[in-house]
């Protein structure tokens, strides 16, 4: 069988790191072909090698047994490869016509013929069965439909092989399958596929061959009836799996935090989110679903004051909260880990130490009878926090920046788990980091659980949120539609109550 | 009802017009929609439509110029310099070198060395007035009329032109007749006024007028309807996804913020060559910064630049040539306040209804006493109205998205 692509003893170093170590890799014309391995295993990189982005130190690449030498995505476009990004490439002012024929003339000043395009691309459309109305910006568009533009606009620069880096990341269940079935279309059509992901289900689903790359060596290529999960887990971590504990303690009785009736509407008078009222009890962990933009973003804040209200009222530990800032709240005992550590969660050009303090300056233990810090207690609280939590950093005055994803996601969670909060807020706590990373906070969630701390668990990624939960509340168009006990539910049924398909 | 609301949102702008020419029918007022004031105003507009053109080919390209005004110092000297040393027209074209020059300059540290892009124009604007002053020493070292601040008179001028049988131009030697005059002078409402506007725009302007006047469409189907022009947005919205497509992000960029300054310089030697006549220090005078101004206001599209710079012109022209008729855009601004009261009412905005009624009845307490405005808010008539304008405006700019943030190469994610 004629091979896509041939990948030989490809290496790459980036200072400090071996990124690739002669990886050698072989892909069958018209197959579609998984590369599994964990954050930081080295996909991305060879990705970027394939794709022309990055230049390797050694090794050579054949694309449909001819050598080739790319030194851009032009070239390798120009081959034939085409990539979906995992966040996208794409202009949100810029229409999705203007998206797809962007760089595809060379920059002149001549008219460009729009309607030529128009028709050609919906040629293109009909032939892989994909569609999408061309005439709408960007911005209006769905994750789902966002990605098929990415996938239109490669098919129609003629790729014969479609690389796509982690696709499914940022889809719910229902648009996962979608693309799936365009995925076996283009197959049919005799397009080869590079899908490159972490979640094995879906790739079991899907891929003819696997790959499997760990610590920046290729470890082996398998033909997917030859594998099973728990084989694949196991040579991507180099160690067997660890499984969930059962849970031994049960929820008490007492409620934490109650909400009743929230309802908020954004300045154009559209509503954000309405009719919201639940309870978090003492050891629980209450998990909430929903797509992106779907309100429970704006619920959460709303709880520690920074959405505000127009109506309704949060209750925690039997006190009315509408008269009390965001500090207060967070000083009588909520802590909040946001969404993006890097955006909310810490200051990236500041030490750990100091990252420790921001909003907590006013607490007694860091601030002395002068109003200045106790920078003392402060490093000390750091120092706990970094052994506590297996944070790899060389010290507490290291950069934040300098830390890697999941090691700043780890000192977050340390930080507020450190206060003995009564109720935490967790958004995305495990999002885009390491398994290993991932294992030590669920480990510390669950064990804190356990010892009596509320948690408000909102997480996109399906399988933590019924696996760390006791239940879910499920979001949908600023209304919660459903709660379920977690161990009753299975990713695919929330994922229908969370895209509205059932109710 | 919602078509009520859309057309309040569009239309909204056009309601202090329609107040102009109402006001205009007094006699008092007669001026602000005389003929005269609208070529003025035209006149007055065209550095400031230059520099905010100038501005947009930047900031589409992602590339925050705040030293349009430096490059249009440069614009001023180079110009009086060429026009001076070569004639009128070469002077045009040497100012927009040297605007360039600058622009170039603006690019080389933002693009390639990421410097901060309002670091860099600072810097820029700085640079330019040292640099102005410094030229002009060193080259009319003993020429006549020259001093280190000014530039001796340019050789020859840009022509003029008038347009026939509409505005009254001639054809060889022929006068042909000034029909839209003719209507302007039979003083019949809304016709007239807009027969004056006409006459501004087709009567006895510079063809450097004319020149900076097709920049405008010309602008819009480069950025909006070529190759270039999409590459060139492209690169603002979204460099990283520009690039994965093959598109040369720096040289988009450099091409944009080159262009910027050729504008720019373009817009400062207009004030020369087609002004002044010579070089002045400080003859800028702040209008690059007024220039960025009108390209907010004009929610960066060449037609909005267009219409900015000329509400700029036109309470510009309205100060220097009849400071009795700036007393009557006190009523106007006092109606339009209140029309705004209403809209804000209708909006159940009612902190903002209360604050724009108070306004609207401080103007009319001020308009209803008073017989003519104190000559030093005369001169400050432009600014206020652009200001006024641009908060009241109430439009949803659309920025670029990655406008001012520095690209390096291959930072794809």
């Amino acid at each position: 069988m004629k091979l896509a692509i041939n990948i030989k003893n490809i290496t790459k170093t980036y200072p400090g790191v071996l990124a690739n170590s002669d990886v050698s890799i072989k892909v069958k014309s018209g197959d579609i072909h998984a590369i599994v391995g964990e954050n930081g295993a080295g996909k991305s990189t060879l990705m970027k090698i394939l794709y022309g982005m990055v230049k390797p130190d050694s090794g050579n690449i054949e694309i449909f047994e001819n050598k080739a030498n790319m030194s851009s995505p032009k070239d390798s476009i120009n081959l034939g490869i085409g990539m979906v990004h995992q966040h996208f490439m794409l202009a949100k002012n810029l229409t999705v016509l203007e998206n797809i024929i962007l760089g595809i003339d060379r920059p002149f000043l001549k008219n460009i013929k729009l309607s030529k395009y128009k028709t050609e691309i919906q040629k293109v459309m009909e032939l892989y069965s994909l569609n999408i109305d061309l005439n709408q910006y960007v911005d209006e568009l769905s994750v789902g439909e966002k990605q098929r533009v990415e996938i239109i606009k490669v098919l129609y620069r003629g790729a014969k092989i479609l690389i796509l880096d982690e696709p499914t990341a940022v889809l719910v269940p229902q648009e996962v399958k979608d693309l799936f079935k365009n995925l076996k279309d283009l197959k049919n059509n005799g397009v080869t596929v590079l899908f490159i992901s972490h979640k094995l289900d879906e790739v079991l689903e899907i891929a003819d061959e696997i790959s499997v790359m760990r610590s920046g060596q290729m470890i082996d290529t398998v033909l997917n009836d030859n594998v099973s999960k728990t084989q694949l887990a196991e040579m991507m971590i180099g160690k067997s799996l660890p499984t969930p504990p059962a849970r031994l303690t049960s929820t008490d009785e007492e409620v934490i935090l109650k909400v009743e009736n929230l309802k908020s509407n954004d300045e154009n008078g559209r509503t954000i989110f309405e009719d919201v009222s639940f309870e978090v009890h003492k050891s629980e962990i209450l998990g909430i679903a929903g797509v992106e933009g779907n309100g429970q973003k704006e619920v959460v804040e709303a709880i520690i004051g920074i959405q505000a209200l127009d109506s309704g009222k949060v209750i925690f530990k039997n006190n009315d909260l509408e008269k009390q800032g965001t500090r207060e709240r967070l000083e009588s005992g909520i802590s909040f880990i946001p969404e993006d550590r890097q955006l909310q969660a810490m200051i990236m050009e500041m030490d750990l130490t100091n990252n420790v303090i921001i909003g907590r300056q006013n607490i007694k233990k860091y601030k002395s009878s002068l109003g200045t810090v106790k920078m003392k207690n402060a490093v000390n609280e750091s120092e706990k926090v970094i052994s506590a939590f297996e944070v790899k950093t060389p010290g507490t005055s290291t950069l934040a920046t300098a830390l890697s994803g999941g090691n700043q996601q780890k000192f977050v969670v340390g930080r507020e788990l450190e206060d003995d909060p009564s109720l935490l807020i967790a958004s995305q706590p495990t999002r885009g980091i390491d398994i290993g990373a991932q294992a030590l906070i669920w480990e510390k969630l669950r064990n804190s659980r356990d010892e009596g701390l509320s948690v408000l668990l909102i997480s996109a990624d399906l399988e933590e949120l019924i696996g760390l939960s006791d239940r879910i509340i499920v979001f949908y168009q600023g209304k919660l539609v459903k709660e379920i006990e977690a161990e009753n539910i299975t990713p695919e049924d929330l994922g229908s109550y969370m895209t509205g398909l059932k109710k | 009802m919602k078509i009520f609301k859309s057309l309040t949102k569009r239309y909204i702008v056009f309601t202090p017009i329609l107040l102009v020419v109402v006001v205009a029918q007094v006699e008092t007022y007669s001026q602000l929609t005389t003929s005269g004031t609208f070529g003025a105003a035209v006149r007055l507009a065209i550095p400031i439509l230059l520099a905010g053109l100038g501005g947009l080919y930047s900031e589409k390209t992602g590339v925050v110029n705040i030293g349009l005004e430096g490059m249009m110092i440069m614009g001023t000297w180079f110009g009086a310099w060429g026009g001076f040393t070569f004639g009128a027209w070469q002077g045009v074209f040497i100012g927009m070198l040297g605007g360039a020059l600058f622009g170039l300059i603006h690019a080389i540290a933002t693009v390639s060395f990421q410097v901060d892009h309002i670091v860099s124009g600072v810097a820029i604007n700085i640079l330019a007035a040292g640099v102005a002053r410094f030229l002009n020493v060193i080259a009319y070292e003993g020429v006549a009329y020259a001093s280190s601040t000014a530039s001796p008179r340019i050789q020859g001028d840009i022509g003029i032109f008038t347009m026939p049988f509409l505005a009254g131009g001639k054809i060889g030697e022929t006068v042909t007749p000034n029909l839209i005059g003719r209507v302007e002078d039979l003083n019949i409402f809304l016709v007239s006024d807009f027969a004056g506007l006409m006459l501004g725009f087709l009567s006895n302007i510079s063809y450097l007028t004319l020149f900076a006047l097709i920049l405008v469409p010309v602008s819009f189907l480069v950025l909006w309807f070529t190759p270039l022009g999409l590459q060139m947005r492209s690169v603002g919205e979204y460099p990283a996804g520009a690039e994965s497509l093959g598109v040369n992000v720096y040289l988009m960029k450099y091409i944009g913020v080159t262009i910027s300054g050729a504008l720019s310089g373009l817009a400062g030697s207009y004030l020369v060559v087609a002004g002044t006549g010579t070089y002045l220090e400080g003859q800028t005078g702040g209008r690059g910064f007024i220039g960025l101004a009108s390209m907010l206001f004009g929610n960066y599209k060449p037609f909005g630049i267009l219409m900015g710079s000329g509400l700029f012109g036109f309470a510009d022209a309205l100060q220097l040539r009849s400071p009795q008729a700036v007393h009557g855009l006190l009523i106007v601004i006092s109606i339009f306040l209140l029309v705004l009261t209403f809209k804000a009412i209708f909006e159940k905005k009612y902190k903002a209804s209360v604050v724009s009624f108070l306004l609207s009845a401080a103007f009319l307490i001020w308009f209803v006493n008073s017989t003519s405005i104190p000559n030093q808010f005369v001169y400050f008539t432009p600014h206020i109205t652009t200001l006024i304008v641009l908060s009241f405006a109430n439009q949803r700019i659309k920025l670029p998205e990655k406008n001012g943030v520095p690209y390096k190469k291959g930072e794809l994610n």
